[in-house]
């Protein structure tokens, strides 16, 4: 039976390392490549081992593709396709081919430079890993061989996130890597069409939340802000040139006259520069289906918000700054944040998740006494608010995603099964379709039931409809004669003769003829009326004919009587069949060899 | 900022409002609406639909950040966690937890009977059915109002009358007690004031006070005004208190009438107001009058349209007047999407059982809230 086999790799059931491997129409295929951020040994990479004990994965995969920048879907990757060996293609959209590179040399900047670990990836392998990029286009079909094709589908979350169709023939799986299904100020919704894959592989790890509203987070965001600015005191934003940071400057445009806000709002210029760089990328991502007036200005051209000088760290008085980069572990967003640590009246607003290692995370995890380079401690005396505005779909999200794409199966990753019976339950009931949830390193196999398209001639459709009867309905098949061709690529199925034409053979019968001698005193035709009439009294619902040739007609099967002048008495009946009608014609010699009842009338 | 409409520059000035009022605020969706809020533990919450074909029955966890205190800063969690899940074939009008259990009964608000359910525990994460309670003198087609019993064994008191209320052992099934009176008066709430006493109100206003231990008919109070409608109650107890009958009881009329009674002396109420309501739908379906567990003298009411409203009845009266409120949510009328925001109506509201200003809210729209309102004549400036 034709299969797909979907196996996540790693082991334990933690979340936080995406890499899962699909087996299709004989093609293998990695979907993303991630690191899990917990840990500091070689738990943090995939479990490579499953694809092959030693040596390089080339030939062992067709593709690897990955769905979005975030560490935990691409960390690994310079691991796998440098230190492990790969050197097929690695297939990414624009955004994320060109944000990627950045995140990964700022982590393994961290990684080693600040926590000293030698068993990691280099600067150079970055660059080699990257040369194997082959970027994808929204909707636009890639053929990666002869039968492997893949199509990238939009996925909001974040800039450049992908979902992933991958097809081989009539099979296809679709990953959806990280998504949402509720817009927010800068990106849209993810959107499929009805591409009914037979699986649809997604991560389970915000399937059994429900949302708090957007409105409610940006509500916390805007009072924080306000509170501290109110009371004199600063914000420091650290953020990511792309994405977050626009989020929340539109947030504070919006609402900053409503709320007589005097306080100025800076955004740091090495923010500008590198935004600026990304922004024609940034712009077609975001075009679609954004809801407010985003698209018609300039990205920084804010009312409210000016560009930000290293100076205005000194100034007096309230202010809001967004600085890079985003962990706090180096730079502009790093030197504020040392000015400002030590006042109570100040508060720092992480917008997402900081790395082991970097200033960042040490604050999150409500650490108030830091060592910096030069000895020093740092007092943490300002208020620290971690707030998640990563946008995920939730199990209403899951819902909505499976009704667009209307997949024959359903597949989660990393979740605990006995906490997912319920969704699995719900999706069984809702959608009458499986929903698997394997463990990392289990693999499921999911049976497809591929359709072949075969082509019928106009003529032999033309001739099954005049042979009348109801109409073809699906619930009812109705069995037809016809010649299946295989030829080329294409499969045709035409009438016999049409067949025996194209090929240019001839048409054979095949008949059958038998003798069957009886004893009957009668002449030969009421010999033949006899049987006749015994056949007919038998033989209820054939057709029975009496032929004024002087034959008995059964069906096609042809009864006639003849006697030698010798032997009057002795009938020799001969009883000829074609192929089709053999059962028929076995079974009618059998009954006449039997004789004829005495008890026949002969008109 | 181009063009806004007036339902846009609406929503913008209660959410400027909002970052004043709440503490915290957190919105949620549900696939579908609830009518029923229901405490399981101390952090989580059960919730069920109420269409008239299968619904699903929600044990959900609160976000942690509503009770990361002295953290709150660094705790980014704001979601609702799905911890049990199950299906009901029919509709959930009514779901009471019973305490010291897993257990849950409800009832679709059509027949009598009364199912019963596990809510799982750390193995699974499906809510099952285990059994059903059909009372014996199943009367009518009106629903049952049901009360979790306080102490002791877990047993439920039911009924959608007041002749057919019934107390009845859980495990067992067993009925335990029932009501000796013919009085068929619809019953709109149920609730035990002690191990014992309990309270019923009937639809047209009438208190009943019934005690499980003595085969007496309950004694009747009629309510306090007197002008028909459609009553429900809301009781404080007291539990740390031993004597039962120092609890308050309010009872809510469908023309927006509050009457508060002290058990000790139901014949003579202690204050009405009329409130500041302006009726947005017909139906009385959705009525609902509590006191908060937390607070002196603090009232929630809901079910008239889209706003739950919090009540000071300290100045109330012993006269009718009329009385404005502490403080109004207006959340569920303030939506972004085009949704129309007047045909809202709040379906339910509970209170956190230990923080003071803390209550859960849900609309016929799906809609759940979470809230912490501040109360501005004790907010400092």
């Amino acid at each position: 039976m034709p299969e797909i086999k979907v196996t996540p790799l790693g082991a334990g059931q933690d979340v936080g390392r995406s890499c899962i491997l699909v087996s299709i129409g004989g093609k293998n295929v990695m979907l993303d490549c991630g690191m899990h951020m917990g840990f500091n040994d070689d738990r943090r990479f995939p479990d490579f081992s499953y694809i092959t004990q030693q040596g390089r994965l080339t030939e062992f995969l067709d593709c690897v593709i990955i769905s979005h920048f975030h560490l935990d879907h691409c960390g690994a990757l310079p691991y796998m396709s440098e230190m492990v060996g790969y050197d097929g293609p690695i297939y990414m959209t624009h955004p994320t081919k060109a944000i990627c590179p950045i995140l990964l040399e700022d982590f393994r900047k961290i990684t080693v430079d600040k926590k000293g670990e030698t068993n990691f990836f280099t600067s150079q392998m970055i660059k080699d890993c990257m040369k194997k990029v082959v970027p994808l286009n929204l909707h636009q079909t890639v053929q990666v061989d002869d039968e492997l094709e893949i199509k990238a589908y939009y996925a909001g979350h974040v800039l450049g996130a992908a979902m992933v169709q991958i097809k081989v023939g009539s099979e296809s799986v679709v990953y959806t890597g990280d998504y949402n299904m509720t817009p927010d100020r800068h990106l849209g919704a993810a959107w499929i069409d009805k591409c009914r894959p037979d699986i649809l592989i997604s991560e389970s790890t915000y399937a059994t939340t429900i949302r708090d509203s957007k409105r409610c987070r940006e509500r916390d965001f805007l009072k924080k802000v306000h509170e501290t600015v109110e009371r004199g005191g600063k914000v420091l934003i650290p953020v990511f040139a792309l994405g977050r940071a626009q989020e929340l400057c539109i947030l504070l445009e919006t609402f900053w006259e409503r709320m007589n806000m005097k306080a100025p709002i800076y955004f740091s210029t090495g923010l500008t520069e590198k935004a600026n760089h990304y922004y024609k990328l940034f712009i077609t991502w975001t075009n679609q289906k954004i809801r407010k007036t985003f698209v018609q200005r300039n990205m920084f051209e804010f009312k409210h918000i000016k560009a930000f000088d290293r100076s205005y760290a000194d100034n007096p008085g309230p202010m809001v700054v967004f600085a890079t980069p985003g962990m706090l572990h180096a730079g502009q967003s790093l030197q504020i944040f040392k000015k400002w640590a030590g006042n109570e009246k100040n508060m720092i607003i992480m917008p997402g998740y900081c790395v082991q290692g970097t200033i960042g995370h040490k604050i999150l995890n409500g650490q108030k006494k830091l060592e910096m380079e030069n000895r020093q401690t740092l007092e943490v005396k300002l208020q620290v608010e971690y707030m998640s505005f990563s946008a995920h779909a939730d199990a209403k999200g899951i819902m909505q995603l499976i009704r667009m794409a209307e997949p024959r199966n359903m597949l989660l990753v990393h979740g605990e099964a006995k906490k997912m019976e319920f969704l699995k339950d719900k999706i069984e009931q809702e959608f009458s379709i499986n929903c698997f949830m394997p463990a990392n390193g289990e693999t499921t196999t999911v049976i497809t039931n591929p359709s072949v398209p075969v082509d019928i001639s106009l003529n032999l459709l033309k001739r099954e409809m005049a042979l009348g009867g109801p109409l073809p309905d699906p619930k009812k098949p109705r069995t037809m004669h016809g010649t299946l061709i295989m030829k080329d690529n294409s499969l045709r199925l035409v009438s016999p003769e049409q067949a025996l034409k194209e090929l240019g053979l001839n048409e054979h019968q095949l008949r059958f003829t038998c003798r069957v001698q009886l004893q009957d005193s009668h002449s030969d035709s009421d010999t033949l009326i006899r049987i006749y009439t015994h056949l007919k009294s038998l033989l209820k619902g054939y057709t029975i004919q009496h032929l004024p040739d002087g034959t008995v007609m059964v069906e096609s099967i042809v009864i006639k009587v003849s006697s030698s002048a010798e032997e009057p008495n002795t009938k020799v009946l001969l009883l000829s069949w074609s192929y089709q009608d053999e059962d028929l014609g076995s079974f009618l010699s059998t009954l006449l060899k039997k004789g004829l009842p005495s008890g026949l009338s002969s008109i | 900022m181009g063009e806004t409409s007036s339902d846009e520059n609406e929503f913008d000035d209660w959410f400027i409002e909002s970052l004043k009022i709440y503490n915290n605020i957190h919105e949620y969706q549900l696939e579908h609406p609830t009518r029923v809020i229901e405490w399981t533990a101390e952090k989580t919450i059960c919730v069920a639909g109420y269409s008239l074909s299968k619904n699903e029955i929600l044990e959900l966890l609160l976000p942690l950040k509503l009770f990361a205190d002295d953290n709150q800063g660094l705790c980014a969690e704001r979601d609702f966690k799905v911890v049990h899940g199950g299906f009901s074939d029919g509709a959930v009008h009514c779901l009471k937890h019973i305490p010291g259990t897993r257990c849950v009964v409800t009832n679709d608000g059509f027949s009598s009977k009364l199912l019963v359910w596990d809510l799982g525990g750390d193995d699974c994460d499906v809510i099952k059915r285990t059994g059903d309670i059909q009372p014996k003198s199943a009367s009518s087609d009106k629903g049952v109002k049901i009360a979790s019993g306080l102490t002791g064994n877990p047993c439920i008191l039911h009924g959608s009358q007041i002749s057919d209320i019934q107390l009845t052992e859980l495990t067992s099934g067993k009925p335990l007690y029932s009501v000796e009176t013919d009085t068929p008066e619809a019953l709109s709430s149920l609730q035990f004031v002690s191990g014992s006493v309990f309270l019923a109100c009937a639809c047209n206003g009438d208190l009943y006070v019934g005690d499980t231990r003595k085969h007496s008919a309950p004694q009747q109070t009629p309510a306090g005004g007197r002008e028909g409608g459609h009553w429900c109650m809301g009781v404080k107890t007291d539990l740390s208190s031993s004597d039962p009958s120092s609890c308050s009881v309010a009872r809510l009329s469908s023309s927006c009438q509050v009457v508060v009674s002290d058990l000790r002396n139901l014949r003579a109420p202690m204050s009405k107001a009329q409130l500041d309501v302006q009726r947005k739908t017909t139906s009385d379906n959705f009525m609902n009058v509590t006191w908060a567990p937390a607070l002196d003298n603090c009232l929630a009411v809901s079910g008239f349209d889209g706003m739950v409203q919090i009540y000071n009845t300290a100045s109330w009266r012993p006269e009718l007047m009329e009385f404005q409120p502490l403080f109004i949510h207006r959340g569920h009328m303030m939506s972004e999407d085009q949704f129309d925001t007047s045909s809202a109506v709040v379906t339910t509201h509970v209170w956190h059982p230990s923080r003071p200003k803390t209550v859960l809210s849900a609309a016929v729209d799906g809609s759940v809230h979470v809230w912490d309102w501040v109360d501005k004549a004790t907010a400092s400036c």
